[in-house]
């Protein structure tokens, strides 16, 4: 009796599984366990998580990690998944010339023009000019009223810009009704004596004269050249409930497209295609050139900068003299960026066009043994670098129930879309594509614009539900769950995220339908694309209608939501597509880890 | 029949005045109404458990003295929503204006 442990290096997780090999070479599989990988694929660093997962692995089944007789690591595919976001297009605006927001309350509807007058200059207001008063928070609405009612018959006051959160409670005590925007944080960058237009849109509907290039040069007066550059600030004001727009003198508003480099694919067919006519088109290229031998980008621009960036990190790990490193895939897709405004008074963001890429390095080969002397010396174990990645994937995938040869996997990790067919008489055809989960993450965090991988990888992982009451929700699908224990008013009208162990809180305020259609439109553009892509390069002669039968395995088949877009793809093609169920019990993740232990009763002499 | 306008209610026992004020000023600002009456209770969370089920739209507050306290119908009276022994000008404009929040329902700030 030996108990024999399978470890598989992904790019995000580290997964090991722990069978008992009986004298007879049958295997009866104990436990199994994963880890967060450590370090980049294929370095040393990876020892860690290695080690981690295989204690966590024993401790289930009461045991020592030192019981293992033999370790067996994967001999992982040599590539590694990176991703890169380039932004094709950025709004500057020189001179600070708008406000644009949604305060949960500004009060009064309509629009006003006037020069901008601060709250301290208003004694030297003079008669018959419109003003727009702007009042730093340290006044209270009781002053701001009084003062404005007082100087009522005197100066023509037409609009107030607040920096507290006052705007009712200044509103509800002037004797004249005006349009009030409040939480303008920072209102001391309003220059005095500049004509300014602001608009507070009736309840229930959004500003539309400041939203419009024309309603912009209707209240400031502005000549055809003029109206042509404030263009941008009437596209970035779309949607809001109030605004401001600044007459500046020396004020400009730019819309920049930015130069995004060409992408040149040494290949069957060389060819080059620029970055900035977009996902659809740079993939027909990459589809176009056959096999690609190397991927490069233009020197000096962002994308050359991105592809020769991930290059370097792959020839650290493969320091030798004929290391021979190529990239030999990309996925490209079209997505919005929110960017901060350069020039924005409240930190207003743009939704800029631009391009999110994965690419997929190729080495000769990963330093495995390296590791696995690594391993050898720290644990005192024997390690042995066994199998092909595919091959063991394979054979884990087919203890999934109800499957049998010949048979199509699809392996959907973190960094990578693995596809590989197996023949009847065991013959392997196998590709790996560039794009998985870490770019469905990417996509999610920037077109939400969080600035959070972590809160990216939460939504991709979680359904959403809001939180209606303290006693209900109405969860993303419509449905209502009621609770005994009434809710933490933590999460009271907010977005929540549904996990094991309870909720997680949306910190920005975006509504519910918005993220679910983000999160499901960034799965489809990166799942459906690249299975449809994999599947066709290793099907017999790249028909896809000759693939009977799809087991979907790895971390990213465990999604809620990935399987079932991808079986709703593959009906029509009248194929037999599911979530893999290593061993009956495992789900889709470990079929790798459990491959490597089937594999040693194949290999005993 | 007996008309009223629906509000939120605040049950006051001997209240400092600046407190009310910006609890008052909270609600305000997000436009809900709000009655205030005085009455005497043993605790905070006693005055706004009350004030909480006696208003039709279930949302009440409690301040006696410095001390102040939201509470929401259906919780329970030793867990209020929200509450402070000595708030200052802000935390009373907050918990003002979760008063309102906890009707409208939008986030609590």
């Amino acid at each position: 009796m030996s108990l024999i442990a399978g470890v598989d290096i992904g790019n995000s997780t580290t997964e090991v599984c722990v069978g008992e090999a009986s004298a007879s070479g049958r295997i009866h599989f104990l436990t199994s366990a994963s880890c967060a990988t450590t370090g980049t694929k294929g370095t040393v660093a990876n020892t860690h998580a290695i080690k981690a997962a295989l204690t966590k692995a024993m401790s289930n089944i009461g045991r020592d990690v030192s019981d293992i007789s033999l370790i067996r690591l994967n001999e992982a595919a040599p590539v590694i998944g990176d991703t890169a976001m380039e932004t094709l297009t950025e709004t500057i605006i020189t001179d600070s010339s708008m406000i644009g927001h949604n305060p949960s309350t500004p009060a009064g509807a309509g629009q006003a023009v006037g020069e901008i007058l601060l709250f301290e200059d208003l004694s030297r207001g003079v008669p018959d000019r419109p003003y727009i008063l702007a009042v730093p928070a340290l006044y209270s609405y009781e002053e701001i009223a009084l003062s404005v009612n007082r100087v009522s018959q005197t100066l023509d006051i037409a609009g107030i810009i607040l920096q507290a959160d006052e705007a009712v409670l200044v509103e509800n005590r002037l004797e004249k009704k005006l349009p009030i925007i409040d939480e303008v944080a920072r209102i001391d960058k309003l220059p005095s004596q500049v004509m300014a237009a602001i608009e507070v849109a009736l309840p229930g509907q959004t500003i539309h004269m400041l939203s419009n290039p024309y309603g912009i040069a209707t209240l400031l007066h502005l000549n055809a050249e003029e109206t042509r550059t404030i263009t941008p600030i009437a596209k970035s004001l779309i949607g809001k409930r109030s605004a401001v727009v600044l007459k500046t003198p020396g004020g400009n508003v730019q819309e920049n497209v930015l130069p995004a480099g060409e992408i040149y694919l040494d290949a069957q067919n060389s060819l080059y295609i620029n970055l900035d006519e977009g996902a659809h088109k740079i993939m027909e290229a990459v589809a176009d050139a056959g096999t690609i031998r190397d991927i490069s980008g233009q020197p000096d621009t962002n994308i050359g900068h991105m592809l020769s960036r991930i290059k370097r990190g792959m020839s650290q790990l493969d320091d030798t003299e004929d290391a021979d490193i190529h990239i030999t895939d990309i996925l490209a897709v079209d997505t919005m960026a929110p960017v901060l405004i350069s020039g924005a008074l409240a930190g207003e963001t743009c939704l800029e066009k631009a391009v999110g890429i994965a690419a997929m390095v190729k080495t000769r080969q990963l330093p495995m043994q390296a590791i696995a002397d690594t391993l050898k010396r720290e644990l005192d174990v024997d390690v042995k670098v066994a199998g092909v990645e595919a091959v063991m994937a394979g054979l884990g995938a087919l203890t999934t129930p109800g499957t049998m040869l010949p048979l199509a996997i699809l392996d959907m990790g973190g960094g990578s879309t693995d596809a590989a067919v197996i023949s009847e008489e065991g013959a392997v055809t196998m590709t790996h594509q560039a794009g998985a989960g870490e770019l469905v993450s990417m996509l999610i965090e920037t077109e939400l614009g969080l600035g959070d991988r972590h809160m990216a990888e939460q939504i991709k992982k979680y359904p959403l539900a809001k939180v209606e009451s303290l006693f209900h929700m109405r969860l993303e699908n419509g449905q209502m769950t009621f609770v005994d224990e009434s809710i933490d008013p933590r999460f009271y009208g907010r977005v929540v995220l549904l996990t094991e162990d309870g909720f997680i809180r949306m910190e920005k305020d975006i509504p519910m339908e918005k993220i679910v259609s983000v999160r499901r439109e960034a799965k489809r553009k990166v799942f459906v694309t690249n299975a449809f892509r994999a599947l066709r390069k290793v099907a017999p002669e790249q028909d896809l209608k000759q693939i009977s039968n799809v087991v979907l395995v790895g971390g990213s088949a465990e999604d809620f939501e990935i399987p079932e877009m991808l079986m709703e793809e593959f009906a029509d093609f009248r194929i037999v597509c599911g979530r893999g169920n290593i061993r009956g019990t495992e789900g889709p993740r470990n079929a790798v880890a459990t491959g490597l232990v089937l594999s040693y009763a194949g290999e005993r002499p | 029949m007996i008309i009223k306008k629906p509000s939120i209610y605040i049950y006051t026992d001997r209240p400092d005045t600046a407190v009310l004020k910006d609890i008052c000023a909270g609600i305000e600002e997000e436009g809900i109404f709000f009655e205030i009456k005085d009455a005497e209770s043993a605790s905070v969370e006693d005055l706004a458990w009350n004030a909480a089920n006696d208003s039709m739209l279930g949302s009440g507050i409690g301040i006696s003295g410095l001390a102040a306290a939201l509470q929401m119908k259906g919780i329970q009276k030793e867990k209020p929503v929200e509450a402070y022994n000595s708030p200052d000008k802000s935390q009373c404009r907050k918990l003002g204006a979760n008063a309102a929040r906890a009707i409208k329902k939008t986030a609590f700030k």
